[in-house]
């Protein structure tokens, strides 16, 4: 296995203690994310303010924190829905084929045939703002991708031999499905979901910037990004802060993903 | 013979779409002995054996087995009168799940069946010293068990193959090419390892082999297939009777 | 006067971990069929593979020699040597028709013109009962299992080399194809006067048309004699042994190889 490069090594580092940061996060914003004091904006960082304060006095590093639980926690909420129906629409398609199968997959190529921002935007449009709704949207476009490949994987081992003698056996479909195909998807999903991870985030932040999704005063990265803008000239931290963040943390996973790539290859 | 006879098949037709893979082919196995079907690639062999096992929908004739319809039969009533039948694929790696281990495997019938034939039961009420045993019938040591399949050669997975088809106390073992893609010395093994199985158990054999020889030397009765239709049967010490077929001929001559 | 074509001596071969080749020596005639005959794990594919200048990373030539008809210089491959390998598709790319393959390694060893290597290549696929005009203009997909078959077979034979390496043709194909396939073989054998390795497992594949075998077990040659000197009389254990395992037509013993216990593996 490839030694991980140096600077994936320090940003997996920097990364993850900040995931376990983010997480435990709401504990320590030392300042309420969502307090405006208009006295105190846009202050430069001070012993009050690690990071200095917004436009509307809050203080913006436990907005960070509290964005980071927005972002990232919402961001494993839409993977984890994501696969809850796309792993079990893949196997049941992959497995029973037929009907179900090319009804299901016709839903999947319609769901593949638009760029999943395009699709993301327009649904996270008619469906109106808020969190809630952005989820939804996200999920909607995530789950085909996974379905499309867990089928793919069912479709290879089916008609291998050790199939056919679990069925002379009387194994019923469901035990087929949860102890033959399941294992093997495992490992490639596993792969796939560490390095969607980061598009996932990166997709959040994107919709919320441009006014979608999560809507002030919630702290979000992305709608951080978004409000910052109007202050670009003369306070341009209140962008690059939260885009800091952004960045770093897409970076974490994706890196996060490639080294979870090499080890499954070379168990393989 | 009805009485004796384990497996009957009579006029199987079976069709994929518009291609007969098997074209009226009848044969019947008495108990204790080994029915052999030499035949090319592409001659419907593989057709039969998953036909017979029911594996797959046939258009037209019937599979008697123990003297049960199987041809009639579906779901649990198929899986119930088909119980006594068990199969060895040609291809060893294939014929196991390689995210599992051997011994998961090899128990993988009698954990479905739940209950357990008795010569097994004599040796142990316990899963584990269960598995050691059918291995150690096969000749492969009881180490093995806790292995996963890419740790094993393709003899050694054929033999585990082996010893969970018996595992059930089946009274018919449909062996499918068992044998194609092993190295000469192993085959050999094997082809005895299964005579005395045959012995101990008295199994039936159903022996398909694209390998006259390996045929003659496991089956007592042969027969020929050719393009899904069975255009020779004969025992074996009629092999080379001057009526045997051009076909059957031509093949003896390959041999020679 | 009897031409040298190939001369292996004591070729040793290994991998990270152990040595696979110990001390391997043969030789092969000017149209001579010589089978290397060995299970698995007995060297064989190796040794070839090293002939052919074709061995994988990390497997390496750490001693012996190998002379290519008493000159110096190091074969060509595709036309002093070419291989037929066990899965006859590799042969071909899926992209290219057949036509072009071919006429893609003749230009490489010659300078023909098109018009001479058209008929050349016409020629080749004649030679193996292929209807040269349809298979030149073909894709591999459009040809069944034996046509391209015989059609990798002709691509080794285009260049009329000296010898051609034959890794266990026959081993995945049934009775009646791998008979096709070793008379084909023959018959071009004769008619370009070319000497043939041919590697098996299985001494039944090279009874009939082979002129001399080496014996391989575990990285040697154990023994090595004409074909009829070695069916007479085999001298080696290994040798009887995988005589003993073949079941024949003419006896119908108990059992093969002539052993009463069962040994655990």
């Amino acid at each position: 296995m490839k030694k991980p490069q140096l600077p994936f090594v320090v940003i997996s580092v920097c990364g993850i203690a900040l995931i376990l940061f983010c997480l435990f996060g709401s504990q320590l914003t030392p300042m309420d994310p969502t307090q405006v004091n208009m006295q105190d904006r846009l202050q430069k960082a001070t012993s009050d303010h690690w990071l200095g304060t917004d436009h509307l006095g809050r203080d913006l590093f436990s907005r960070i924190v509290a964005g980071a639980q927005t972002t990232i926690g919402t961001s494993f909420l839409v993977l984890a829905l994501s696969l809850l129906i796309g792993v079990p629409v893949g196997l049941i398609s992959g497995y029973i084929g037929g009907k179900i199968d090319r009804f299901l997959m016709r839903i999947v190529d319609a769901f593949l045939a638009f760029p999943d921002y395009i699709a993301a935007i327009v649904l996270s449009g008619l469906l109106g703002p808020g969190l809630f709704n952005l989820i939804a949207a996200m999920v909607i476009v995530k789950w085909v991708s996974y379905a499309r490949v867990v089928r793919s994987i069912v479709l290879q081992e089916k008609s291998k031999e050790y199939v056919l003698v679990a069925k002379l056996n009387g194994v019923g479909t469901v035990s087929l499905i949860l102890r033959h195909f399941l294992p093997h998807v495992g490992g490639h999903i596993l792969v796939l979901a560490t390095l969607d991870i980061g598009k996932i985030i990166l997709m959040m932040a994107s919709l919320s910037y441009i006014g979608l999704g999560t809507q002030p005063p919630t702290p979000e990265w992305g709608t951080m990004l978004n409000e910052g803008r109007a202050y670009f000239y003369n306070a341009p931290q209140l962008m690059f802060i939260p885009g800091a963040a952004i960045i770093l943390f897409v970076l974490t996973f994706t890196a996060l993903g490639e080294y979870i790539r090499g080890k499954y290859q070379v168990n393989q | 013979m009805k009485e004796k006879s384990i497996l009957r098949v009579t006029q199987l037709v079976k069709q994929y779409k518009a291609v007969t893979a098997l074209n009226n082919v009848s044969l019947h196995i008495d108990k204790g002995e080994c029915v052999g079907i030499v035949g090319e690639s592409g001659s419907g062999k593989s057709t039969l054996v998953k036909s017979v096992l029911r594996l797959t929908e046939i258009q037209q004739g019937e599979v008697w087995f123990e003297e049960k319809p199987l041809h009639r039969l579906k779901g649990k009533k198929l899986q119930q009168a088909r119980l006594g039948m068990q199969v060895v694929f040609q291809n060893p790696a294939a014929s196991f799940n390689p995210k599992v281990k051997i011994i998961d495997s090899l128990l993988e019938p009698l954990r479905q069946q739940r209950t357990v034939p008795s010569f097994l039961s004599h040796v142990s009420r316990n899963e584990k010293e269960i598995a050691f045993y059918l291995l150690e019938k096969v000749g492969i040591s009881a180490e093995y068990a806790l292995n996963y399949p890419h740790e094993l050669s393709g003899g050694q997975l054929q033999r585990v193959a082996i010893a969970r088809a018996i595992s059930v106390g089946p009274s018919l073992v449909l062996l499918d090419e068992p044998t194609a893609s092993l190295d000469v010395t192993v085959q050999a093994k094997i082809l005895n390892l299964l005579k005395d199985l045959q012995e101990t158990f008295q199994l039936s054999y159903l022996f398909i082999s694209h390998d006259l020889a390996a045929v003659k030397f496991m089956s007592s009765r042969m027969m020929v297939i050719q393009q899904g239709e069975v255009i020779d049967q004969f025992d074996r010490a009629q092999l080379f009777d001057k009526n045997r077929h051009p076909y059957t001929k031509k093949l003896v001559r390959l041999f020679e | 006067m009897v031409v040298i074509v190939l001369e292996v001596k004591h070729l040793a071969i290994h991998n990270k971990t152990k040595q696979i080749v110990k001390d391997v020596s043969l030789t092969i005639e000017q149209g001579q069929w010589m089978a290397l005959v060995g299970e698995s794990g007995s060297g064989k594919s190796i040794t070839a593979a090293s002939i052919g200048g074709l061995l994988p990373s990390g497997v390496t030539l750490k001693g012996g020699s190998i002379t290519f008809k008493q000159k110096g210089e190091a074969p060509i491959l595709g036309k002093d040597i070419s291989y037929i390998f066990q899965d006859y598709r590799s042969a071909f790319t899926p992209f290219l028709t057949i036509g072009k393959q071919f006429d893609e390694t003749i230009r490489t060893h010659t300078k023909l013109s098109k018009k001479d290597r058209k008929a050349a290549i016409f020629q080749a696929l004649k030679a193996v009962n292929l209807p040269d005009e349809r298979v030149y203009k073909s894709y591999a997909a459009q040809l069944s299992g034996g046509q391209l078959q015989r059609a990798a077979i002709a691509l080794a034979l285009v260049m009329k080399p000296a010898l051609i390496i034959a890794d266990e043709p026959t081993t995945a194909l049934d009775s009646v194809a791998a008979a096709e396939v070793l008379q084909l073989l023959y018959k071009l054998k004769e008619e370009a006067g070319c000497a043939i390795l041919f590697i098996t497992h299985d001494l039944r594949h090279v009874r009939k048309y082979a002129d001399r075998a080496a014996i391989m077990l575990a990285g040697e040659i154990v023994e090595e004699n004409s074909i009829e000197s070695l069916l007479r009389a085999p001298h080696h254990f290994y040798t009887k042994k995988l005589f003993n395992a073949i079941p024949s037509l003419q006896k119908t013993p108990d059992r093969l190889l002539d052993t009463q216990k069962k040994v655990l593996i």
